[in-house]
């Protein structure tokens, strides 16, 4: 009874708060509607920034309308921005008092003071309403031919947004026409200006002809970069991605002007700057040339990682684009891709790729060393990622297979959990590209077998024990202990090496492994669930009683050695993304076709399957020494086994 | 159009200001479905500034952002656009707020949001980045200012009526016409920073030298500057403020330029790894040692290379693992904080550090919980084997600075005052600081 008389009480008082609050709303819209009209100048401006400050969190002060209206006719340069602004934002659902407005505009328009002509005209422009386009017609002509260049820049822009709005009004107009002429400006603000609104009606039109970058524009257009300031300088550059020089000659030659962008401050100058070299560079056949850009192209992309964390992800993402076309662009610069303790995981990763991807055979050994401090870190993760690295230095270059041994059974000493599982896979997979060349330290893993547990780790473990039977001093007794939880076992993964590893073990000394081998083929066939596992145990059992020697051949044949899983992309794919290098497809690797919608809808892809055709390779799996992985030992199977192809499976 | 939509946001998520240039459709999608998707990814990872900065959103957007202390500067973006441009832009906005409002935060963006607004209009049209340099900003929206209102509200007169800003659109557009000062000085600060990985031994894991070149302009007129620079062949990349003649310092190795009035960065750069030997100016050592649950960790601190010039400002910042407890530190020299968040930290300072200081050292001692110990232990047959690095703390960051030492030895040979023939001051600093400087135990 309490309770519910408790709960309506709030309930009640929680409809009155509402109620008391609306009123207070109204109240302070009426506050401020008269405040609007107050006969003093400064209360009337507070006024207009209380409205404003309303509008940002979306309280709703329409009903000011007129109000804010009254106040727009000032030469106070902050109140008018800001009711321009409050014009913007309500334009659209009140188009009819937008007109009251007009006046003003037109006005304003032919004001003493540039900065206002040039905030009328962009306004005008902004409220993107139809019925403003007839009074903006004739401010427009006027400002495109202002004698200032900030009012000619501000209307070349206002064009774009004329041109979305009515196609017809713009051409008829010849407003796109005097955008066109701007290419051609003193004023390298405007030229710039110039050349984004063309792009952006370009993209709006539906045949795409509204302007193409001819070989004189070009000219013109790295003319006027030199004096732009950096977003011009862009707009420029990325124009430029368009273009396709006509000659060996005219490529070299926009080569050359490029480079100087490199020295920018602005990274994105910087990038786009490399994009376009590495574009026209197709294009120039001499070899002093093109060495000269490559050495130009790597001290600001050094720099670029010394910037801010996200800067340096996204430079991290398109050098590892750059390096797959220039692989040995940044060899030298190794150390700069150390990962430091504070860097953003996102950063360490992409470095960790990189540093992978740039070590020669000379400089494994710092780069070990390196390695080696990365998993002594916190995050799991990154640990995994660096054992991982580790290996692949290893299985890429012989000479620094023993160090990454030495390293990985440092590691293991630690015992930390997530080490150890690592670690035992990294000393698989290297077990596994040279075989018989470090057997002696196999007995040393013995040591580890209560701490692998994790299935990936202990299949690793399992495999390595079968693989080396011979040299493991109590081998009978471990494999008996796997064998004693091999139902508990939820990871297929580990009975199938199990399996394999005590037939191994049987037909290297049949004598010792006999017991083992009937029981584990026992177990697999009798009680295991899992299909595959008591197919292959099958197949084991028959294949043991039918032939030895035909076992012999299939179980312990010669591996070809692992290679290296592909980590690049897709040739296709790389010329894809190099072409949008610093783009978002090359930070998310994956074309844009993919995400941006109307592209989409153009080359009829079906949305988000395209990844796997283009071949994006996973990155994740890097080794494909996945043990006695399906299919890697074809070889050796065909040739003792004709006639048993079902045996090709489970090797 | 680079950017459809430009959020602040506070770390909790909730837009604290919000400006779009895409039409309506887009911006509900923006705020009512990608922003809270964004919140949601943001909120994914245990620390938030492990979000990768460029996001494949829903709704076939990409969300680019930054995080700057308190504040989530968001972009959103629908087009195939270089994220960079976008990242610059943001980095811009945040300095360019920075530079008008002071201290940044929820409160403060809310207090000043109609300069914001201003700026923010003044600084992206129609989603492209139009201008981010604050010496023009600073001609086309007013510096609020706690004169200037306290003036606009005794008088009932706007500044804003009062000095009209006007648009400047010289040939040098970072310089406005008619500058006069009575006094004419020129300073220029020649910051290095050190970035270094120091392994245990001592032996140097990563060194990186780059600087700046900072400088205060007080003069009057259409002054024409040409700085030379003693080693120019060392700095390897440089970035240049617009207002340098970059042909001229291909050509003759001399910077030359119009400076813009007050302070700026002339230019940053990088010193070629060939050129600078591997100067370290402080060596921190550090022993570390476990007896049973209880870590002890030996700082020392002592004067390298440095042209026997005292180190400032140092200090040492040690991180120590979450399994840490019952801290307790023994300091010789200086003064220490021990900070307890979700991982604790020690922090030394010294004030000066000379050549020859024997004394300077610090002791940290820490117990591991128990039960982080015995996880660690578990199905492991000899205990006496664990040596997990987990619970020992890693590394230590170092900062300090030398005032009148330059580590790449670059210095300023001449500075010449070319156009105008009033006599100029010149004053020239040179320091050096640690930028990321790491010591590995």
């Amino acid at each position: 009874m309490m309770n519910s008389t408790i709960q309506t009480n709030i309930a009640r008082l929680q409809i009155m708060k509402a109620k008391v609050l609306a009123a207070l709303r109204k109240g302070e819209n009426y506050e401020l509607k008269t405040e609007l009209n107050s006969e003093y100048k400064e209360r009337r401006k507070e006024a207009v920034r209380r409205v404003i400050a309303n509008m940002t969190v979306g309280k709703d002060v329409s009903s000011l309308f007129t109000d804010v209206l009254k106040n727009m006719h000032t030469d106070d340069l902050e109140i008018k921005k800001l009711i321009y602004l409050y014009l913007i934002n309500y334009a659209k659902t009140q188009p009819d008092l937008v007109i009251l407005a007009i006046n003003t505009f037109v006005k304003d328009a032919e004001d003493t003071n540039p900065l206002i002509r040039a905030l009328a005209i962009r306004t005008m422009g902004c409220l993107h309403v139809q019925e403003v386009l007839d009074y903006l017609c004739d401010p427009l002509h006027k400002c495109l031919k202002d004698t200032n260049p900030y009012v000619r820049k501000t209307a070349v822009m206002c064009v774009a947004k004329v041109y979305d709005l009515s196609v017809d009004v713009a051409e008829d107009n010849g407003f796109v026409e005097s955008v066109r002429e701007a290419l051609s400006d003193s004023n390298s603000m405007v030229v710039s200006n110039a050349v984004s609104a063309l792009v952006e009606m370009n993209d709006m039109s539906r045949h795409h002809d509204v302007w193409r970058l001819e070989a004189n524009t070009v000219g013109k257009l790295l003319t006027a970069i030199n004096e732009c300031i950096e977003w011009g300088q862009i707009a420029i550059l990325e124009t430029l991605v368009d273009y396709t020089p006509r000659d060996e000659k005219e490529a070299e030659n926009i080569c050359e002007r490029l480079l100087p962008r490199l020295q920018h401050a602005n990274g994105s100058v910087v990038l786009t700057t490399v994009r376009l070299l590495l574009k026209y560079e197709k294009h120039v056949h001499r070899a002093d040339l093109l060495a000269q850009f490559s050495k130009k192209m790597v001290p600001p992309l050094i720099t670029l990682l010394s910037s801010d964390p996200e800067i340096q992800y996204v430079a991290l993402r398109n050098i590892n684009i750059i390096l797959q076309r220039h692989p040995k662009l940044l060899s030298k610069e190794i150390r700069v891709f150390f990962c430091r303790y504070n860097d953003p995981i996102y950063v360490k990763y992409e470095k960790l790729d990189v540093l992978v991807r740039i070590c020669s055979e000379r400089n494994t050994e710092p780069l070990l060393n390196e390695l080696k401090e990365y998993a002594k870190e916190v995050d799991m993760d990154f640990v995994s990622r660096a054992v991982q690295a580790i290996s692949r230095l290893a299985i890429r270059y012989e000479t620094a297979a023993e160090n990454a041994i030495k390293v990985l059974l440092e590691l293991l000493e630690t015992r930390a959990n997530h080490i150890v599982q690592s670690c035992m896979v990294a000393l698989q997979d290297i077990l596994r590209r040279y075989p018989r060349r470090f057997d002696s330290l196999v007995d040393g893993l013995c040591e580890y077998v209560d701490d692998v547990n994790e299935p990936e780790a202990r299949a690793a473990l399992i495999w390595i024990l079968g693989e080396y039977s011979e040299s493991v001093s109590n081998i009978s007794n471990i494999l008996t202990s796997f064998l004693e939880s091999f139902l508990e076992e939820e990871d297929s993964g580990v009975q199938l090496a199990l399996i394999n590893a005590a037939v191994k073990f049987f037909l290297k000394s049949p004598q010792q492994g006999q017991t083992l081998v009937l029981k584990a083929l026992q177990t697999a066939t009798e009680k295991c669930a899992n299909p595959d596992v008591r197919d292959r145990a099958y197949i084991y059992w028959r294949l043991l009683s039918a032939d030895p020697n035909a076992a012999r051949a299939v179980a312990l044949a010669e591996k070809p050695a692992i290679e290296l899983e592909n980590v690049d992309l897709s040739p296709q794919l790389l010329e894809e993304l190099v072409n949008e290098l610093g783009c978002v497809s090359s930070v998310l690797q994956k074309p844009a076709r993919l995400f941006v919608y109307s592209l989409a809808e153009k080359a009829g892809v079906p949305r988000d399957s395209g990844i796997s055709a283009m071949g994006l390779d996973d990155a994740d799996s890097v080794a494909a020494g996945a043990g006695d992985a399906a299919g890697s030992s074809s070889a050796g199977i065909d040739a003792s086994n004709e006639g048993e192809p079902e045996l090709l499976i489970s090797f | 159009m680079t950017v459809d939509s430009l959020f602040i946001l506070n770390t909790s998520g909730t837009s604290v200001i919000q400006k779009h240039w895409c039409d309506d459709v887009s911006i509900r999608r923006a705020s009512l479905v990608v922003v809270p998707a964004f919140t949601k990814y943001l909120r994914s990872f245990a620390a938030m500034h492990d979000a990768e900065p460029v996001w494949s959103a829903p709704l076939d957007t990409v969300c680019i952002h930054i995080q700057r202390k308190e504040l989530v500067y968001l972009g959103i973006v629908s087009q195939e656009i270089p994220p960079l441009e976008v990242l610059e832009l943001l980095e811009g906005v945040d300095q360019a707020l920075t530079e008008y409002i002071g201290l940044l935060s929820e409160v403060t963006i809310k207090e000043n949001f109609t300069t914001v607004y201003q700026l923010l209009s003044e600084m992206v049209d129609s989603g492209c980045a139009v201008t981010t340099d604050t010496s023009v900003l600073r001609g086309l929206v007013p510096v609020p200012s706690l004169v200037n209102r306290v003036i606009e509200n005794v008088s009932g007169i706007g500044i804003g009526t009062e000095k009209r800003p006007d648009v400047n659109t010289s040939s040098t557009p970072w310089r406005a016409q008619g500058i006069r000062h009575t006094n004419n000085e020129f300073f220029v600060d020649i910051v290095e920073k050190i970035d270094a990985i120091v392994n245990s031994n001592g032996s140097v894991v990563s060194y990186d030298v780059s600087g700046d070149i900072g400088c205060k302009s007080r003069l009057s007129g259409m002054p024409d500057l040409l700085l030379a620079l003693n080693r120019p062949e060392v700095m390897d990349d440089v970035a240049f403020h617009p207002c340098v003649r970059i042909n001229k310092w291909e050509n003759e190795g001399v910077i030359g330029f119009v400076p813009p009035d007050g302070q700026f960065k002339l230019a940053s750069f990088h010193v070629a790894t060939d050129a600078s030997p591997r100067i370290l100016p402080i060596y921190v050592h550090a022993t570390t040692t476990r007896q049973e649950l209880a870590r002890t960790i030996e700082l020392s601190a002592e004067v390298g290379q440095c042209g026997g010039r005292p180190i400032e400002k140092v200090q040492v910042r040690v991180p120590l693992p979450s399994q840490a407890y019952n801290i307790r530190v023994q300091c010789k020299a200086g003064t220490y904080t021990v900070s307890n968040g979700r991982t604790s930290q020690v922090e030394w300072f010294m004030k000066t550090l000379k050549a020859g200081d024997r004394s300077s050292r610090l002791v940290i001692q820490y117990f591991v919980r128990q039960s982080a110990v015995t996880n660690a232990v578990a199905g492991n047959s000899s205990p006496q084997a664990v040596s997990s690095d987990q619970d020992m703390a890693q590394e230590a960051f170092v900062d300090f600075e030398v005032a009148g030492y330059s580590v790449s030895s670059i210095k300023v040979d001449s500075l010449k005052l070319m156009r105008e023939s009033y006599k100029l001051f010149k004053g020239v600093r040179y320091i050096t600081k640690a930028g990321s400087f790491q010591v590995r135990f």
